[in-house]
């Protein structure tokens, strides 16, 4: 954002704030040099200050992910099965049957959708009830931690509390069955919905973060943009149109690629709630079509292939993302 | 915000990495010994309603006070699915040492497990009922058998007198309560416990399938006889059938586990086809009606009821000292305590030589058991499909994939002809 200036009444364009502040420190202030950081902190240390303080993170990731990587591609080049030695070295076979692998390729389409939900749910859903709590007082304080609970809940316990909600004879069915229904849907039994049902609870927990991200968003607009848009004759939808929405394209870059790669990553939900089903793979992901091949199946070899390509597909999605709304973020 | 596109790319993808990263395992053993000749062994164990952390703390206490020197550290399984857990655990380097009612299929074969001999085995009846390629690699402590449970105020409504004896009475009487009302079959399955969905399946595979072969699933190994089969595919006509008339509750389909057992508790229906560990629970926290109990009837009335023989201790090939962690596996096994502990909570048939069940045990519990010894006299006693364990055991994970197929067949959306074809299609993968 470019710096603004403000303009007197006679037209002239005043000094910058920070001008206005040097000429009035008083002249006894020590000089600027004792303000400054000691040398041993100067982020400019050499290059093998740069290596001291990045070196255990750098190792952290290297043996947390970066080696555990590498090895999982090695052995999606094999037919690794703990139960039944020798490892053989298979190459490229196990990538080109996930193509033909009805299972895996359920997985995907399913994983698709799921992501497709989340992003779509968590963005419009978490700018609007954003929009509603960018406001002051104690209320909106309150609402505010009430939306951002979810994310500080583990995905297991969500589950299990929506479970119970869901659960044919739940909650929700009770609720609707007093209201007169006679057979309220099978939220999670019936294979028509329970991958919706799904996305649902993944959508809802990830809710909070996007409110957050949206708020910060909202509050860093200066009110001047509001006011001289209100100015020159716009309505509330025209300045969001014009002005809020433009504004908050940093936010919709985060939120946008976070839940793309919650959506790809689901696990825990369908776990705890479908356990992949009902029925074979109706719900299954991914991530839970590797977790079943490796340690259900012993076909660790298999699984890693799995897992190869969904790195490639998320690492592929993120980046196409990213780039796409960064330069929404140049052009706003 | 960043601004910078190739750092936030960069930082994108290392996200990317971070999520879709896997671990690896490296080998090794969790036992260690310490000071003084002290040995500190993993054991993986489970937790169910009836099994819960105190019952599991009070036998591991009884068992340790017994052999000095053990000091033992606790793993539960997040699931039901200790097997399962157990796998996730060898592949990261961390295999227990000691393992209770654990499917020893795959461990047995690939030398993860030490195998018992027959001196250790010499207190247990049935000391070979689960053997792989001639060797025991389990304790074959308890049977567990699955039964009928039902409501007899719900039959008594229904104008039923007797439990079923043949299949063509079983339809009758379910004809019978769906004509009062009442809904005939409480089954269960949602979310990680599709497995509580294969308790009808396992009945009609034992009458229409393991009866007339007993070794159906050796032939299915070396390919003589497949899923799509008429035996097999009978049998899961039967099932589906069930649900078609509407005598299984499909509604019931997405409970758990213990809220499906809750339901049948809450009279949601008339029969509950459930293990034999129900009948622990039944006694101690008695449902408002007299609990009856039947073996699912074959259709000429034979007996034909699906057990199961093991459940006990397994002892990794790998534990730093494998003679203690056996001594304290049979010490935890053949405690009195233990055992009677094991049976309250669970109510489990116990096969140890000289053992006679508390005489405080409940009358489902007994019933149960008089129809499990009946099934043994009459030469009764057939496996108990997905449940096999030994040489002639489903390949691993498949008793997963049954379940999840059970769930179509269950909700109309496979037929029984399409099951079997799933589980050939599931076999394949599964041994490929």
């Amino acid at each position: 954002m470019r710096i603004r200036t403000l303009t007197r009444p006679d037209g002239s364009a005043a000094a910058p704030e920070a001008k206005d502040t040097a000429a009035v420190r008083p002249q006894h202030t020590p000089a600027r040099r004792s303000s400054r950081p000691s040398r041993r902190f100067r982020p400019n240390g050499g290059p093998g200050r740069f290596a001291l303080f990045a070196a255990p993170g750098l190792l952290a990731y290297l043996a947390l992910v970066l080696v555990p990587i590498g090895m999982t591609a090695g052995y999606s080049l094999t037919n690794k099965n703990p139960f039944n030695p020798p490892t053989r070295w298979v190459g490229l076979s196990n990538l080109t049957s996930l193509f033909s692998d009805d299972d895996f390729l359920k997985a995907l389409q399913n994983t698709v959708v799921i992501t497709v939900i989340v992003t779509l749910v968590t963005n419009a859903g978490g700018l609007a009830i954003a929009l509603l709590l960018d406001r002051r007082g104690w209320l909106y304080n309150a609402l505010r931690s009430v939306f951002f609970v979810p994310v500080v809940l583990s995905a297991v316990v969500v589950s299990v509390i929506w479970q119970a909600i869901l659960v044919d004879d739940g909650l929700l069915n009770s609720m609707l069955r007093q209201l007169g229904v006679s057979h309220p849907p099978g939220w999670l039994s019936d294979p028509s919905l329970a991958l919706y049902t799904v996305s649902w609870v993944i959508a809802w927990q990830g809710l909070g973060f996007c409110v957050v991200i949206y708020l910060a968003g909202l509050q860093g607009i200066p009110q001047e943009l509001h006011e001289a848009a209100a100015i020159d004759g716009c309505g509330p939808l025209m300045r969001f149109r014009h002005v809020t929405w433009p504004m908050l394209a940093p936010a919709v870059t985060i939120n946008t690629v976070m839940s793309l790669i919650g959506g790809f990553k689901a696990y825990d939900q369908i776990q705890v709630l479908t356990n992949g089903g009902p029925g074979p793979g109706t719900t299954s992901t991914l991530a839970f079509q590797v977790i079943q091949t490796a340690f259900n199946g012993n076909h660790v070899g298999y699984a890693s292939a799995m897992a190869v390509a969904m790195l490639i597909l998320v690492a592929t999605v993120s980046v196409i993302a990213l780039g796409w709304l960064q330069k929404r973020e140049v052009s706003a | 915000m960043m601004r910078n596109p190739i750092l936030t790319r960069t930082a994108a993808l290392a996200g990317a990495l971070l999520l879709a990263g896997c671990t690896a395992g490296s080998s090794g053993t969790s036992a260690s010994k310490g000071d003084g000749d002290k040995v500190t062994l993993t054991f993986l164990t489970f937790e169910t309603p009836n099994l819960d952390a105190k019952y599991w703390d009070a036998a591991i206490d009884r068992a340790s006070a017994k052999v000095p020197g053990v000091t033992i550290k606790k793993l539960v399984s997040p699931s039901a699915d200790r097997t399962g857990y157990a796998k996730q655990l060898d592949s990261t380097g961390q295999f227990p040492d000691v393992m209770i009612g654990l499917n020893p299929a795959g461990f047995a074969e690939a030398g993860k497990l030490s195998p018992w001999t027959d001196k250790e085995l010499a207190t247990y009846g049935n000391p070979r009922a689960n053997t792989y390629d001639g060797k025991v690699y389990q304790l074959p402590y308890a049977a567990q058998t699955t039964l009928v449970y039902y409501n007899k105020k719900d039959f008594a409504a229904a104008g039923i007198d007797t439990p079923p004896q043949t299949y063509r009475e079983l339809l009758d009487d379910s004809a019978k309560l769906k004509k009062k009302g009442i809904n005939p079959f409480v089954v269960g399955g949602g979310g990680k416990d599709s497995w509580a969905d294969m308790f009808p399946l396992i009945c009609t595979v034992a009458t229409d399938v393991y009866k007339k072969t007993p070794d159906w699933l050796s032939q299915r190994a070396k390919g003589k006889v497949k899923f799509t089969d008429p035996a097999f595919v009978a049998a899961a006509q039967k099932v589906a059938g069930l649900a078609d008339k509407g005598y299984i509750d499909r509604a019931g389909l997405s409970r758990s586990y213990a809220d499906t057992e809750q339901a049948f508790r809450d009279g949601k229906g008339a029969m509950y086809p459930m293990g034999s560990w129900f009948s622990a629970s039944a006694d101690t926290k008695k449902p408002d009606f007299d609990t009856g109990v039947f073996a699912w009837p074959t259709d000429q009335g034979a007996p034909a009821l699906p057990g199961v023989l093991g459940g006990g201790m397994t002892v990794s090939s790998k534990a730093s000292d494998v003679p203690l962690a056996k001594k304290w596996a049979k010490a935890f096994m053949e405690d009195q305590k233990n055992l009677d502990a094991a049976v309250k909570a669970d109510g489990l048939i116990i096969d140890i030589k000289g053992y006679s069940p508390p005489s405080t045990m409940g009358p489902v519990y007994k019933k149960t058991v008089a129809a499990y010894r009946q099934a043994q006299k009459d030469d009764g006693i057939v496996n108990s499909f997905s449940q096999e364990t030994g040489d002639g055991s489903l390949p691993p994970g498949l008793a997963d994939k049954a379940a999840a197929g059970v769930q179509n067949l269950l909700g109309g959306r496979m037929t029984a002809r399409q099951f079997g074809a799933y589980m050939d299609e599931q076999w394949d993968k599964a041994t490929r």
